[in-house]
């Protein structure tokens, strides 16, 4: 039946999203105060596996969580240290923190689990239906029948787009990643909006990769995040790093990642490598499209100095 | 017996020094209620500085400020602020994206915080407008508006915080004379409704024409102040310059109108320019059809509010960016794709607007940067080796004849002060055998000697026969030094006056986009 094989696409979908969502997410909002952040990918791993781990030992999916964020909160306050407060060049210690979480991931499974014939199994995430809303015909079952962190990662959303837009604090932040100087000027703190973001950035890319050992499988294997990370930088660009498009975006790569797999289990003839490929020549293809119209913050990638006497 | 409250503000004994460099020395100033205070002084005089100081932006290392009969320490912009002295600096600081009421209201305490709705504060914002006749739309980006509302959108930044002081720093710098007035008018109206104003500049005129009192600085020691009813011009530029320069010869502050050019303009212009486009990537044109002629012996000026395609035009000259359309010929030569070093090789010199960025090699030595462009060919360089005792002979030669002040031709070049940064590539460009020297904003924040100068060079070179085109954001120095004058507005010349027709104001209106046709 058709239907049924739409909503069952969907929803699996619903369940792909949530990595890309959070990731790019994070990666907007310490964007929109001027930092660049480019070790989602290392960030990732580290919460995947500081949260397998979590979850593995304490028997506890949520306190797996809790670990991860407490992970990446410690790689945000890492970026923002450097950057904000010492100055060094963003893209350098972004890659340098990727690095140093493609390492540690592993290292704290070998330590933990060491070499074992049958690999650690925890429990994955359940589905909550909501109740009545999970009752709607459709909708109910790909919205409102999936696991807490599909519903976190909708509310975030949403969260942020009021956030940024209608508020005044999103104003002020806003305003630090656009022009810092200016920003100063009125009293709006820079260095503490950066540390803010860059910490919460961080928490949410290591809830990211932190998921994916929670939802499909319940094991952990090295290079879990496969290059999520990485397109969460392009997502982020293709969403012109605003809340609203990089919820689409999120979607859109999101169905392509579920329709690899299910070509994959269908054999459709296409190799499963160009399939994999499609997230990312779509987004050299969107930004051909629009690169005159995207915009990202003006102060992208550059530290705030505020003896410096170089004018924008 | 007549009440006497203390004066609204005082500074008193104020030192600020930067490493060895003592910037101001016991300034002592008093701002009364309700006045029109003009801070006079040239480039470097420390006008800017002690209004830093008082902003909260330096922290001075002697002498206090006294508001309203007490002492208050202010640490910073916020406490400024809190105590009602607002300042609007010469570079905006604005978010461009933003709308105005956005830019307004940022970092302001918000009795809405989480629900961001700006009804009230945009409404308090018109009738600021109103009231002190700034107009400006609250929900224009900024990045649209031109350079004069984008002031007005500073100054409303100030009094939507409630200040009792304003501190204008250079606030005529990019404005036509048309907004200059208009500004005047919503300072006196800001005055009459109890306020203080604290007007920077380096502007005689504009100071006799709106102030209530001035005060003069020179080199960072209070000089004097004075109701305006009783000082002359020539009194306050005695004050201004000291004993620097001779006024009798001066150019700057000539009360008699240039000399005529002696060039005849006859035979073949110069520089011939014709129907000159450059599209930007938006298929906006930023120089649209241009077509002007530079002949021997004459200085033509290129007037217009800043980024209107004088940058562009001045580039596709030079061959650094390419035109879409129309021709550039060089004494009766087509230029066509001829590279920016050929260019340059056939007699075109060029003084960038932006000094260290684009005028010299900032670590490299002034006698290195003394031969820049020339430096491969002889008398400086022969087979690809560069002769050192001709290029130190020839730098020392420059900074003999020019004032250089620095220790020696091996000095860096980077460490040079801006108005002997200017001498040298002045000089650079003079060194060499040219017809046309092209010159951007050549004395932007220089000091009025080295002004003077700069304008004792120009004026010779040109009598000895000289094409100069002569680019420059401020309208006095076009009229002072120029033959004609052309006005450029997005891109386009819209208006050409003859040195008999020089009209600030109908050059106003010509920048503005007011006047339209050629």
């Amino acid at each position: 039946m058709q239907n049924s094989q739409f909503v069952q696409f969907a929803s699996l979908v619903m369940l792909a999203i949530v990595p890309y969502i959070l990731a790019s997410q994070g990666t907007m909002l310490a964007g929109q105060t001027g930092l660049f952040i480019v070790s989602q990918e290392g960030v990732m791993l580290v919460g995947a596996s500081v949260g397998f781990l979590g979850a593995f030992l304490s028997g506890s999916l949520l306190i797996g969580l809790l670990l991860a964020a407490l992970s990446g909160a410690i790689a945000g306050l890492a970026l923002a240290y450097f950057t904000t407060t010492l100055k060094l060049d963003q893209f350098v210690i972004g890659l340098a923190i990727f690095f140093l979480g493609l390492g540690l991931s592993n290292l704290f499974f070998k330590l933990v689990v060491g070499v074992t014939l049958q690999p650690p199994i925890i429990p994955t995430l359940k589905a909550v239906p909501i109740p009545l809303l999970s009752q709607i015909p459709i909708l109910g079952p790909i919205l409102f029948r999936q696991n807490l962190m599909v519903y976190f990662s909708i509310l975030l959303s949403l969260f942020l787009i009021y956030f940024l837009y209608y508020t005044s604090w999103g104003l002020s932040l806003r305003a630090v990643g656009e022009n810092p100087k200016a920003a100063d000027s009125v009293g709006v703190p820079v260095a503490r909006s950066r540390y803010i973001t860059a910490i919460v950035a961080g928490m949410l890319m290591a809830l990211a990769g932190a998921y994916l050992p929670m939802v499909y499988t319940g094991s952990y294997t090295d290079g879990i995040v496969n290059g999520r990370g990485w397109l969460a930088i392009a997502l982020t660009f293709l969403g012109g790093w605003s809340p609203h498009l990089i919820f689409v975006g999120s979607l859109f790569f999101a169905g392509v990642e579920i329709l690899a797999l299910r070509a994959q289990v269908l054999g459709v003839g296409l190799p499963y490598q160009f399939l994999r490929m499609i997230p990312y020549l779509a987004t050299i293809f969107v930004m051909l499209l629009t690169y005159k119209r995207l915009r990202t913050p003006a102060f992208l990638g550059l530290n705030y100095d505020r003896e410096s006497r170089t004018s924008i | 017996m007549k009440q006497v409250s203390p004066p609204l503000l005082q500074l008193q004994g104020i030192s600020k020094s930067f490493g060895p460099l003592l910037a101001l020395k016991d300034v002592n100033l008093t701002i009364q209620h309700r006045e029109i205070h003009g801070l006079l002084g040239g480039n470097g005089a420390g006008k800017t500085t002690l209004m830093n100081v008082l902003f909260g932006l330096y922290k001075p290392n002697a002498g206090q400020v006294i508001l309203r009969g007490q002492t208050i320490h202010i640490q910073s912009p916020r406490d400024a602020i809190h105590h009602g002295i607002g300042m609007v600096h010469q570079h905006f600081l604005q978010v461009p994206h933003f709308t105005v009421v956005q830019n307004i209201v940022l970092g302001s305490r918000l009795h809405n915080r989480p629900t961001l709705n700006l009804t009230r504060a945009t409404e308090r914002i018109q009738d600021l407008c109103q009231r002190f006749g700034l107009e400006a739309d609250p929900n224009a980006h900024i990045i649209d508006l031109p350079m004069g509302v984008r002031q007005r959108v500073e100054i409303l930044k100030a009094l939507y915080r409630g200040v009792d002081v304003l501190i204008l720093d250079e606030p005529t710098t990019n404005l036509t004379p048309q907004e200059v007035d208009s500004l005047f008018e919503s300072l006196q109206r800001m005055v009459a409704e109890g306020m203080s104003v604290v007007f920077i500049t380096h502007k005689l005129r504009e100071v006799m024409q709106v102030c209530d009192t001035i005060s003069v600085l020179r080199a960072g020691e209070h000089q004097l102040t004075l109701p305006r009813t009783q000082v002359s011009e020539e009194l306050i530029v005695r004050t201004m310059v000291g004993s620097d320069i001779d006024l009798d010869e001066s150019i700057l502050f000539a009360a008699t109108a240039p000399q005529e050019s002696s060039s005849s303009r006859t035979g073949p212009p110069v520089l011939d320019v014709q129907g000159l486009t450059l599209t930007a990537e938006s298929n906006t044109p930023q120089v649209d059809d241009v077509s002007l002629q530079v002949h021997a012996g004459e200085i033509v000026g290129i007037a217009g509010v800043a980024g209107n395609g004088q940058q562009e035009l001045l580039e596709a000259v030079l061959g650094i960016r390419t035109a879409d359309r129309g021709q550039i010929r060089f004494q009766n030569e087509e230029l066509g794709h001829c590279s920016t070093r050929d260019r340059l090789r056939r007699g075109i010199a060029y003084v960038p607007e932006d000094r260290v960025q684009d005028g010299i090699l900032p670590t490299a030595t002034i006698a290195q940067n003394s031969i820049l462009g020339v430096h491969d060919r002889p008398p400086y360089s022969q087979h690809g080796i560069l002769k050192w005792p001709i290029i130190t002979q020839h730098a020392q030669h420059l900074i003999a004849e020019y004032h250089i002040q620095t220790q020696g031709a091996g000095q860096q070049a980077g460490n040079l002060s801006g108005g002997n940064l200017q001498r040298l590539i002045l000089a650079r460009a003079l060194a060499q055998p040219i017809q046309l020297l092209i010159l951007h904003n050549p004395t932007s924040g220089l000091d009025i000697p080295t002004v003077e100068q700069i304008y004792r060079q120009i004026r010779q070179r040109r009598q000895e026969g000289l094409a100069v085109l002569l680019v420059s954001d401020d309208l006095d120095e076009l009229m002072l030094l120029s033959d004609r004058i052309a006005v450029l507005y997005r891109g386009a010349l819209v208006g050409h006056l003859q040195q008999k027709d020089f009209d600030k104001y109908e050059i106003g209106r010509m920048m503005s986009g007011v006047y339209n046709h050629v």
